[in-house]
């Protein structure tokens, strides 16, 4: 390290440690005047950060409010609006769609994120060690940065009734193929073997991560303790890769809650009989295909509390299962 | 690296913001003409039909040479309305454009359509409102007002397969029938049921208002009378609902809908699995590129006493947007495009659709094909839109549907779904 670069390092440090234990500039009688290049800077900085801030507040704060406030009234987009209180959410906890809708979705994320996070640790231990990994993660990988459009409209021709592994089930097995978006029953399957699947690489790459990031010194204890490797991967990887199993189920279950494009695509309408009707399909239904964005606001608020409790959940549940190398240290 | 001096960094900065500016301008996306002699126009379509559309245009432009005509087209049905509500709302909407038959009473509720008995009455149309089948305004008309027109049709005749009805053991042809006035329900049931036990599909409906009330209709039954839905009072709807019930329970009928991706109705029809399907003249183009053409026919709903009955006609509309900054333009394209010469210049040479207006008629009989192609003009002539009560109301006919799909599957009787139709449309009319 070049001696100058010590001497800034440690101008930093000196004046991090000052600004910490001295009191507020205000508490020793008013603001220091700020020096034109820092001014300069911070002017700078707004002048960078204001598109950001602007593309935040037009698209997602504007929205968010706006879904707010119909989520009170009566809007069909060409009228007037009109106040109804509560009567959207009322009749919204009434309606048996949205309870389908809420049923399919967390159907879809009690099995996807379980299934998924806990294929993606088996493939991330099993890759690990392997020298041509990069090749796998690249496959692996290749659906989440595929359009998921795309994917869906592959896995449609995939699974009609004469695509190929419905033509394949049939030749093999001299069967009947069974009806994948047709049957109510199988078409939320296929939406959540595609979800799976499209998020593996994503999962498998953070738990590599993971997997890589622990410390070698408490590997190498637990050897010389004479941990087998199962032991070592029940008792030490599983318990240090827990807080990245974590994140990730909550960004998973997150993510499933707002299934959409898949559904919208491969199965058309939701599905037969709204098989696969999910919340925000459902949303979608009532604010474009119905234009009723009051009722479509006020389920948009009910996923977001559904969110909210189910992330509570998961971080009331992580103290039970989640730790920490510090923790065990 | 170099620190960047402060005209780098302005120019950097310059740079973002117009960036910004340019996505939310392209954000805000086109709209209506912002000139008088231009006229952007809107619709969905196949790009076959998409074509045919372009090639009006420039027909047009040849004869209006003052006018210029743009084409802003959806591809998809399902993503049309969205986005011309959003360009409604955002004053950026073309100046005419098509409204499906599911929304056009909340358009023109909303008072968004620019009114027209006046004009097509005027010198300058060439669509006066009786030259217009009535039974096609349906929710376009409010209050003696027409705020849209009918830009075609598509009357839900029965295709029928001569060869499933042969291998079916079926020996009269129900085209024959119909033109006898034999054609009655008891007839339509007995091969149905002929065909069930050949193990074929009897009959494949889609559902939607048309098939329902098609049938409540043929049937004598009265689905909506001037205050409201009332077909649960009348016991004739009921019978006839019982037993078109109990035949999609029982799998005769089935709902075209659920059928599985790549196994759809088209595909089951021309494989001659069916005996008969409900749709409209769009179904020449599925036989036609099957090459299947020689085995169909087409013959109306039957009733229980061979006589012809209304059943459902499906449309969509050509309304002009209340806001318009090219008025006579629009209206001069709107009324060419509606007019006979514009319904045979669009739908001439094995078409899509029947024309909704008189003196087109052509069209449907040029080819020959189907053999009984009267019959969609006839269809046309006595059919109906869907209800205006119904129409009017947001998702109502889709909520409705949805309460005959429970019968269709077995998951309700014909009296309680009628019932729940009944609660359904009062509360959603606000009755």
């Amino acid at each position: 390290m070049s001696s100058t670069m010590t001497v800034a390092t440690d101008d930093i440090v000196a004046a991090s440690a000052r600004s910490s234990a001295q009191p507020a500039p205000s508490a020793r009688g008013g603001l220091r005047k700020e020096s034109a290049w820092r001014r300069r800077d911070r002017r700078w900085g707004y002048v960078f950060i204001g598109p950001q801030v602007l593309g935040m507040a037009v698209f997602v704060l504007l929205p968010f409010t706006a879904s707010l406030v119909l989520a009170f009234a009566s809007w069909d987009g060409l009228t007037e609006l009109t106040w109804v209180g509560l009567e959207n959410f009322t009749a919204q906890l009434q309606d048996e769609l949205l309870l389908r809708s809420i049923v399919n979705t967390l159907l879809i994320a009690l099995i996807t994120v379980p299934i998924g996070l806990g294929l993606a640790v088996v493939v991330a231990v099993a890759l690990e060690k392997l020298k041509t990994r990069t090749l796998y993660l690249i496959l692996f990988f290749a659906p989440v940065v595929t359009s998921t459009v795309a994917v869906a409209m592959i896995w449609q021709q995939m699974l009609r009734a004469d695509g190929v592994l419905s033509e394949t089930i049939s030749k093999v097995f001299g069967i009947a193929p069974p009806d994948w978006l047709g049957d109510p029953a199988l078409a939320l399957l296929s939406v959540c073997i595609i979800s799976i699947w499209s998020s593996l690489g994503l999962n498998v790459i953070i738990f590599l991560a993971g997997l890589q990031n622990i410390s070698p010194s408490v590997i190498e204890a637990a050897r010389i303790d004479g941990a087998g490797a199962w032991r070592l991967f029940r008792s030490i990887r599983m318990p240090l890769l827990s807080p990245i199993i974590f994140f990730s189920s909550i960004v998973a279950f997150i993510s499933s809650l707002q299934t959409f494009d898949t559904v919208f695509v491969l199965t058309a309408d939701a599905g037969p009989d709204n098989a696969t009707r999910t919340i925000v399909y459902h949303i979608y239904d009532l604010g474009f295909g119905r234009f009723e964005f009051g009722p479509s606001s006020a389920a948009s608020v009910i996923l977001l509390l559904l969110t909210l409790v189910i992330t509570a959940i998961q971080f009331g549940a992580q103290k039970k299962f989640v730790h920490y190398e510090d923790e065990a240290a | 690296m170099p620190r960047a001096n402060s005209k780098m960094r302005r120019l950097l900065a310059i740079g973002a913001a117009g960036a910004v500016a340019i996505g939310l301008a392209a954000c805000s996306g086109g709209g209506g003409a912002s000139d008088a002699s231009t006229v952007v126009w809107s619709t969905w379509g196949t790009p076959e039909e998409l074509t045919r559309f372009e090639e009006f245009n420039a027909e047009f432009m040849e004869r209006h040479p003052d006018i210029k005509v743009e084409l802003q087209p959806v591809a998809s049905y399902s993503d049309y309305h969205s986005k011309l509500l959003a360009q409604l709302t955002s004053n950026t909407a073309p100046d005419v454009f098509y409204i499906g038959d599911d929304k056009i009473g909340q358009f023109v509720d909303a008072k968004v359509l620019k009114p027209l008995t006046e004009l097509m009455e005027s010198d300058a149309s060439e669509t006066k409102p009786d030259d217009f089948f009535p039974g096609l305004f349906g929710a376009a008309e409010l209050d003696g007002e027409i705020y849209a027109a009918p830009n075609d049709s598509n009357p839900d005749v029965l295709w029928y397969d001569k060869q499933a009805l042969e291998a079916a053991g079926v020996t009269e042809d129900p085209a024959t029938l119909a033109e006898n006035g034999e054609w009655t329900t008891a007839k339509y049931l007995e091969m149905n049921d002929k065909l069930a036990a050949a193990g074929l599909t009897g009959s494949m409906f889609w559902n939607y208002w048309a098939t329902h009330y098609s049938w409540i209709s043929s049937q004598g039954g009265t689905a909506y009378d001037d205050s409201g839905f009332v077909g649960n009072t009348d016991s004739t709807t009921v019978e006839a609902v019982e037993t078109l019930g109990s035949y999609f329970q029982d799998g005769t009928f089935v709902v075209a809908d659920s059928m599985p991706e790549g196994a759809g109705a088209d595909s089951v029809f021309v494989t001659h699995k069916a005996g008969f399907f409900s749709q409209g003249r769009y179904t020449i183009g599925t036989v036609m590129s099957a090459g299947e053409q020689d085995s169909y026919d087409i013959v109306r709903w039957p009733t229980p006493d061979g006589q012809a009955a209304p059943t459902g006609v499906a449309t969509s509309y050509l309304a002009i947007n209340g806001k318009t900054k090219a008025e006579d333009a629009a209206f001069t394209f709107w009324t060419e495009f509606l007019s006979a010469e514009g319904q045979v210049f669009r739908l001439q040479g094995g078409g899509n659709a029947v024309p909704s207006i008189k003196g087109a008629d052509e069209v449907v009989l040029e080819d020959g094909y189907p053999a009984h192609a009267q019959t969609f003009l006839d269809m046309r002539d006595i059919g109906f839109e869907d209800y205006a009560a119904e129409a009017v109301v947001p998702g109502l006919s889709t909520d409705v549907s949805d309460l005959f799909l429970k019968l269709y599957e077995g998951k309700a009787d014909a009296q309680g779904t009628l019932d729940a139709v009944a609660d359904l449309v009062a509360e959603k009319s606000g009755e």
